[in-house]
């Protein structure tokens, strides 16, 4: 068993990070402030294969295994969540199934523009009446020759302002709901295809969530992906993926504040000496440093089971639960070191509690995860198998 | 063209931590970062390289997470990676280090065209392997470059020197050391890594593998001996203001108003009726 | 032990010279170090017209001038300018090289070091010679906050650069005389490899931060690119320039011209502001003229702190801020 990390996860890390600090550091607290998103930032991580992280090298991707991909957003969302958001979002929830459930002739198709980060990918599923039970959705797909017109409306769609091409869960058969739920791939300049206001949100400010319109948007049948009624099927094995993703975004975002937490400890004087000389400070320290590490060992056992073929979704569930909650405690804690100045947009810790909390809603929320845990753990006899 | 390219792994400073009881950074701790400057002349060889097609190929010395490094510039485009790691090349200083890098390379790629390093080390900042490898390869070069050209088989490269803009000509093989001013490095792309470390492993060489006089390398081969270290404890009694911030500023200002203010006020009235 | 004669060399590095003295300097340095070895101060000088620095040199304390005046030497070229050096040390012998940290005697005296196969010390802020007749080097090592005290036991010469600065030259004195011996270039001479196409000097404003009265000089406290801003306009206000630490000028929020310290600039202003700089000794060895010095940092234990002579222990930028908003308010009562 080996569970240090090796050379090339180390390199791997360094240059993100390089990349991260460099780039996007200087710009997260503004692109927050002003809830801009960074296209000069997408256009400097084009060529560098963000939009292609696990895709293979024939399609312009980087082949990256699945600890990679866990430590690129990590680092990604250690500097800017809400740019780490957008890269997780694209690859595993809009590229990774087009790439297991599309045809050869949609992959090629459809995938290089999303591996070239020339399209931005989106996932639909959120709507009015549907989000934890997907069995609510009610955007309908009326077949009408080669084509299928969709109508109906998205909500909290992340990268909904920027993305190309949107992976829309439908019902495909209006008269039998859950068996007929599909997903169709509809790019941006389809009419009737119109994309709302963007979200005034907490967190993840850089990111433009919106709402996305379908109003008789014609998308031809050769858009679906897998089979009618497959949508569940694809929905669930992409939430999968996308977990592991916003648990990465997760840790990296109670790693940036357990950073900010220690290094503000150590400048901080009261009663003339460092606050980190204090046993109190020194607790929280010493919990969330425990609390980082104990996730990242998680998450990165979710993905090893991943990239060696074995059932991986339980783990990826129980590691989403958990290194969001990390998060959310973490930043918390960072924000209470702070005192009166964490609690100010002038220091750091702010925009990392603001966007720590939506790690335990999106992609499924803390008690559907537990809901997926248990629904793992129940199917099993009670006697636990050797590991 | 064959290029060789030297390249340092440094600490990262700005992240060493410090210790406040001895005032010396803690390098142990310090995460390992390709120099500034060589990852400049890397990105030069790697534009040269483009332009004329050929190999170019890395080379390192140190411990063996330098090859972090050289992993970092097979990712970048380099063909081929070296590390010299050998716990008896320690403690080299430039002149122990020119001549082991000059044994490395004529082992490694005898035929090169041109060798590439940056001016100077952010942990030592010396500039002196640059100048003293080109005297141990017997090369013609040119030293702090920012702008080359190749026609050819001649390099016309330019470079500022104690303030006068030089144009300089060199036929190949040759040697320069690069600047930070142009050669703005580019980043790594994640699936060069991938590739980096599926094409197979960084070649390690130790002392004997290059040919070296262990006599001339590591400590043993050094000039210069260390008497003692100290910290530059010339410690002024100094005062340290630890209020708010405005009444320290005013605080600043009233004590000291004279050391600072001569030239305070005087540039402040001018400067104002400059600016209306 | 006597493997070398006793002379102490000081390589005449006229180029510049009148903004920068590091020739004479070195000559203060070296009579010092050539009375405790009982040796002469020798002057190496090589390139074309040389009267008025050969008479300098004496001026300024050289007990004898080495001097070779030769049209092709007009323009300093380091190949060439070695290929001499080395051949004349070969020949008699010195002790001692010091050579001033210029750019082109750095070049100097790493390529002539290593024709010589001996040691180099690089930056020295201190020189003097031990009981046993070896030249102590004082510089800065381990990138760390240290200064570290080097010998070289077995190899002649003993070599070092200094910077500029380091050392304060004599007085000047006309009536002085010494021998100078004109030498021939000799037969053979290699030419250059490296061909001089275009030399032009590019204007003096390099200097203004050398000048400058007031600096205002930013390291990785100041956070940001815009922060590190604000410094621009607490300069204008003080009628000083800004400067920067190695991390800042790094993160591109200042440009490689502002750098202070060994890689960069040795300034001495009247007043330094030191804003958000933690001291390592590479930013440090270039503020040693600064004789009054304000460090704001939020660390008070900073090495930077701890060489001032004010230290306000607060945020860089609010400092920064705080000072320009003081500075308007008096200039307008």
């Amino acid at each position: 068993m080996e569970l240090n990390p090796c050379l090339k996860h180390k390199v791997l890390r360094k240059s993100v990070r390089e990349f991260a600090e460099g780039v996007l550091g200087p710009i997260a607290a503004e692109i927050d402030h002003q809830a801009r998103f960074p296209w000069e930032v997408v256009e400097a991580m084009r060529p560098l294969q963000y939009f292609g992280i696990q895709a293979p090298p024939e399609l312009g991707g980087a082949g990256l295994d699945t600890i990679s991909y866990a430590i690129v957003i990590e680092e990604l969302s250690r500097v800017s969540a809400g740019v780490g958001l957008c890269v997780s979002v694209h690859n595993s929830v809009a590229l990774y199934p087009l790439l297991r459930f599309g045809s050869p002739e949609q992959i090629q198709r459809l995938a290089p523009d999303l591996i070239a980060g020339r399209r931005i990918g989106a996932f639909c599923l959120t709507e009015a009446n549907a989000g934890s039970d997907a069995s609510g959705v009610e955007t309908m797909a009326v077949r009408q020759g080669g084509d299928y017109v969709v109508s109906g409306t998205k909500i909290f769609v992340t990268n909904g302002g920027v993305c190309g091409l949107a992976l829309m869960f439908v019902v495909t058969d209006p008269g039998a709901k859950q068996a007929a739920a599909s997903v169709l791939m509809v790019e941006k300049e389809r009419p009737g295809f119109l994309v709302g206001e963007i979200e005034e949100l907490a967190g993840m400010r850089c990111n433009p969530v919106s709402s996305i319109f379908l109003e008789d948007c014609r998308v031809p049948a050769a858009n679906l992906l897998g089979r009618p009624g497959f949508g569940l099927k694809i929905g669930l094995t992409a939430l999968d993926t996308g977990r592991l993703g916003i648990a990465a975004q997760a840790l990296g975002i109670a790693q940036a504040a357990l950073e900010a937490g220690l290094r503000y400890a150590k400048e901080r004087q009261q009663f003339g000496r460092a606050i980190a000389s204090f046993q109190t400070i020194q607790n929280y320290l010493a919990d969330m440093a425990t609390e980082v590490e104990a996730g990242r060992l998680l998450l990165y056992r979710a993905c090893a089971l991943k990239d060696s073929g074995q059932a991986f979704g339980t783990q990826a569930a129980m590691a989403k639960l958990f290194c969001s909650r990390v998060a959310r405690e973490v930043t918390n804690l960072a924000v209470q070191i702070h005192g009166g100045c964490g609690y100010s947009k002038e220091y750091e810790v702010e925009r990392l509690y603001r966007d720590a909390k939506v790690t335990e809603i999106y992609e499924g929320t803390s008690e559907i995860q537990r809901l997926v845990i248990a629904r793992g753990l129940l199917a099993q006899p009670a006697v636990g198998r050797a590991v | 063209m064959n290029i060789v390219v030297c390249l340092k792994q440094v600490p990262m400073v700005s992240e060493l931590p410090w210790d406040s009881k001895t005032g010396r950074l803690k390098r142990g701790q310090a995460e390992g970062m390709m120099n500034p400057a060589c990852k400049h002349a890397l990105e030069a060889g790697l534009r040269l390289k483009q332009a004329q097609g050929g190999r170019l190929t890395v080379l390192s010395m140190g411990p063996p997470e330098a090859q972090e490094v050289l992993y970092e510039a097979l990712a970048l485009g380099a063909d081929q990676a070296v590390l010299l790691c050998d716990p008896r090349l320690a403690g080299a200083d430039t002149l122990a280090t020119s001549y082991t890098l000059a044994r490395a390379i004529q082992a490694v790629t005898p035929d090169f065209d041109l060798a590439l390093l940056g001016c100077h080390t952010t942990d030592s900042e010396t500039g002196q392997v640059g100048p003293q490898l080109a005297e141990e390869l017997d090369l013609p070069a040119a030293f702090n470059v920012e702008h080359l050209q190749l026609a050819g088989r001649t390099l016309t490269v330019r470079r500022v020197s104690d303030g006068f803009l030089e144009t300089l000509e060199l036929d190949l093989p040759a040697l320069l050391t690069i600047t930070t001013q142009e050669f703005t490095p580019r980043e790594t792309p994640l699936g060069g890594l991938e590739r980096a470390f599926a094409q197979g492993a960084v070649r390690m060489l130790d002392a004997l593998a290059i040919g070296a006089d262990l006599e001339l390398v590591g400590e043993k081969g050094s000039a210069g001996r260390m008497l003692r270290v100290y910290s530059p404890a010339a410690q002024k009694k100094g005062v340290l203001l630890t209020g708010a911030v405005k009444k320290s500023v005013q605080e600043l200002l009233e004590r000291y108003g004279d050391r600072l203010g001569g030239l305070i006020g005087q540039d402040l009235a001018s400067e104002e009726e400059g600016h209306g | 032990m006597d493997k070398a004669g006793r002379d102490v060399w000081v390589f005449g590095d006229y180029r510049n010279y009148f903004q920068n003295r590091v020739t004479l300097q070195l000559l203060a340095r070296g009579r010092e170090l050539a009375a405790a070895l009982g040796g002469e101060l020798c002057v190496l000088v090589l390139g074309h017209e040389l009267g008025q620095w050969v008479e300098e040199y004496v001026a300024h304390g050289a007990d004898r001038v080495l001097a070779l005046d030769h049209p092709c030497l007009r323009a300093y070229q380091s190949e060439t300018y070695t290929r001499l050096l080395v051949d004349l040390a070969l020949a008699r012998q010195p002790r001692v090289i010091l050579v001033g940290a210029t750019s082109f005697g750095r070049e100097l005296a790493a390529r002539a070091a290593k024709r010589l196969h001996t040691g180099l010390t690089a930056d020295c802020v201190e020189l003097a010679v031990n009981d046993q007749g070896l030249l102590v080097q004082t510089a800065p090592g381990f990138g760390g906050n240290l200064l570290a005290e080097i010998v070289i036991p077995r190899h002649f010469p003993q070599m070092a650069t200094v910077r500029p600065g380091t050392f304060q030259e004599l007085p000047h004195d006309y009536e002085r005389q010494a021998p100078v011996e004109w030498l021939p270039l000799p037969a053979g001479l290699k030419p250059e490899r490296v061909r001089l196409l275009k030399s032009e000097r590019l204007p003096p404003r390099e200097q203004a931060l050398e000048n400058a009265p007031v600096v205002v000089c930013g390291g990785r406290g100041m956070a940001s690119k815009k922060k590190f801003r604000n410094l621009q306009e607490l300069a204008r206000l003080l009628g000083g320039q800004v400067a920067a630490t190695r991390p800042a000028v790094y993160a591109r929020w200042s440009e490689e011209g502002t750098l202070v310290g060994q890689a960069g600039r040795q300034i001495k202003p009247q007043v330094l502001f030191s804003f958000g700089v933690s001291g390592a000794i590479q930013h440090t060895a270039g503020i040693s003229g600064a004789p009054f010095i304000v460090a704001v940092n939020k660390n008070p234990g900073a090495v930077m702190m701890q060489m001032a002579d004010v230290g306000l222990v607060a945020d860089a930028n609010q400092t920064c801020l705080a000072l320009i908003r003081e500075l308007k308010k008096r200039l307008r009562s």
